[in-house]
C-alpha cells in the first residue's frame, strides 16, 4: 500500500515536473519570438515608422531573449558598429504586408556606407522565385535623393522592382553597413525610414 | 488548499528552470545546425569557401543578403594552434567577422581599410586554450570565447559580374591551423 503511494507521489511529481519544464520552454520560445514569423516583437528597442531595430544583435550585451530571437531569425548578423539591421512587416495603414497586395516603397540616401533592402517571406527566407528581385540596394539607386520601387508579384514596366512572389505574408529587411556615429547616436533624428504605401490588393499584384 | 502549494511551487520552480535553459540551448543548437549545414554541404573545417551566389535556391541560413559574396570558414580550436586568416584585398565594400558558438559576433575587421598593402588582413586566431602572441605577429591577434564558431567573409557583390569579381580573388582566402604565428599547416 506505501509502495503504491509513493510511485503515485513519484509519477504525479515527474508529470509537474514536466509541464513545468513544458511550460518554461514554450514561454522562452513565445517571448523570443521563436514561434514562426515573428522576427519583429515588442523587445525591439528601436522603432522608427514602422522599422525596428536592436542595437544589442550581434553584440555581447543582447540579452537571452534578443539572442535567441537573433539566432532564429538573423544568424551571423553583425554588431551595430558595422552594420545596424531595421524589419517592417506592416504597410504605412498598419496592415500586415502580403503577395497578394501592390505596394510602393519609397525613401532616400542613409547614413551609411552602403545600404541595402531585402524581401523575406514568413520563415525569414527568400521567397523562392527566380524573378531576380529580391532587393534593391544603394548602387541600384545611384545618387539620387528620393528612389520609389515597387513591391509586387508581376514585374512592373521600368520601375526598380522587389517581388514578392512565392511569399504570403511578408516582411523587408533594410541593412545599413558601416553607419555613420551620428545615425548609431540619434537613429530617429537620423534614419530616413522608407514609407510603404499600399496601391492596391487582389488579382495582378 | 494546501495540497496545492508543492503542486504549483514545483510547476513554477521547472517552468522558470526551463524557460532559462530553452534560452540558453537556443543559439547554440541553431549554430550547431548551420554548422552541419554547411558541413554536409562540403565545407570542410579551417578552410575557406566561397559560397553559390545567394537565391532563394542556394540560401543556406536565414536572412542572406542577395547583394553580398559570403566566405564562410568553421573553425574548431581544441588546442594550442592557433589559425591563420587572411582575407584577400577588395576594393569596394568588405569584411571579415568572427561568431562564437553562442552566436556573439566577438570581432569584426574591415578588409580594405585594414590592409597595410594589397595582401588584406592578416589574422590570427586563438581558441580559449590557445597560447599568447609571441611578439613577432603584427597583425589581429583575436581570441574565441568558444572552441567552435564560424568566419565569414562578406563582399559587396550585387551583381553576377561583381560576384565574378569576388571569385577570382576569393581563392586567395586563407582559413588554416598554423603551427606558429607564421607558419601554415596546410
Amino acid at each position: 500500500m506505501l509502495g503504491h503511494s509513493v510511485m503515485v507521489l513519484i509519477l504525479r511529481s515527474l508529470a509537474l515536473t514536466l509541464t513545468g519544464l513544458l511550460l518554461g520552454g514554450v514561454s522562452a520560445f513565445w517571448m523570443s519570438g521563436l514561434f514562426g514569423a515573428a522576427p519583429v516583437t515588442p523587445a525591439s528597442d528601436i522603432s522608427l515608422e514602422g522599422w525596428v531595430s536592436d542595437w544589442a544583435i550581434g553584440s555581447t550585451s543582447a540579452n537571452a531573449y534578443t539572442r535567441a530571437r537573433v539566432a532564429r531569425h538573423g544568424l551571423l548578423a553583425l554588431a551595430k558598429e558595422e552594420a545596424v539591421y531595421f524589419i517592417r512587416n506592416r504597410d504605412d495603414d498598419g496592415d500586415p504586408l502580403k503577395a497578394s497586395c501592390h505596394y510602393e516603397l519609397q525613401g532616400g540616401r542613409q547614413d551609411a556606407a552602403w545600404w541595402s533592402i531585402t524581401l523575406y517571406d514568413e520563415e525569414s527566407r527568400l521567397p523562392m522565385n527566380d524573378d531576380g528581385a529580391l532587393s534593391i540596394d544603394a548602387t541600384t539607386v545611384g545618387d539620387a535623393d528620393t528612389w520609389t520601387a515597387v513591391i509586387s508579384q508581376t514585374r512592373p514596366e521600368d520601375r526598380l522592382w522587389l517581388s514578392s512572389r512565392g511569399a504570403e505574408q511578408f516582411d523587408l529587411t533594410l541593412r545599413l553597413y558601416r553607419p555613420l556615429p551620428s545615425l548609431l547616436a540619434t537613429p530617429e533624428t537620423r534614419l530616413n525610414p522608407p514609407s510603404i504605401r499600399k496601391r492596391h490588393c487582389g488579382a495582378g499584384s | 488548499m494546501r495540497a496545492l502549494v508543492f503542486p504549483a511551487i514545483l510547476v513554477l520552480v521547472m517552468a522558470v528552470i526551463g524557460h532559462v535553459l530553452t534560452l540558453h540551448l537556443v543559439p547554440s543548437v541553431i549554430m550547431g545546425t548551420a554548422m552541419n549545414r554547411l558541413a554536409a554541404q562540403g565545407a570542410a573545417l579551417h578552410s575557406f569557401r566561397l559560397a553559390p551566389r545567394t537565391t532563394p535556391q542556394t540560401q543556406l541560413v536565414v536572412r542572406p543578403s542577395p547583394d553580398l559574396a559570403y566566405s564562410i570558414c568553421a573553425y574548431h580550436l581544441r588546442g594550442p594552434q592557433p589559425l591563420r586568416i587572411r582575407a584577400a584585398a577588395y576594393d569596394d565594400y568588405g569584411s571579415i567577422s568572427f561568431f562564437d558558438a553562442r552566436t556573439n559576433n566577438f570581432a569584426t575587421i574591415r578588409i580594405e581599410e585594414t590592409a597595410p598593402d594589397s595582401s588584406g588582413p592578416d589574422i590570427l586566431l586563438r581558441g580559449p586554450a590557445g597560447g599568447e602572441p609571441d611578439g613577432l605577429f603584427d597583425g589581429h591577434d583575436l581570441r574565441s570565447p568558444t572552441p567552435r564558431g564560424l568566419i565569414l567573409i562578406r563582399r559587396l557583390a550585387p551583381t553576377q559580374q561583381a560576384y565574378d569579381r569576388v571569385r577570382a580573388i576569393a581563392s586567395a582566402d586563407v582559413c588554416a591551423l598554423s603551427s606558429s604565428a607564421g607558419t601554415i599547416s596546410e
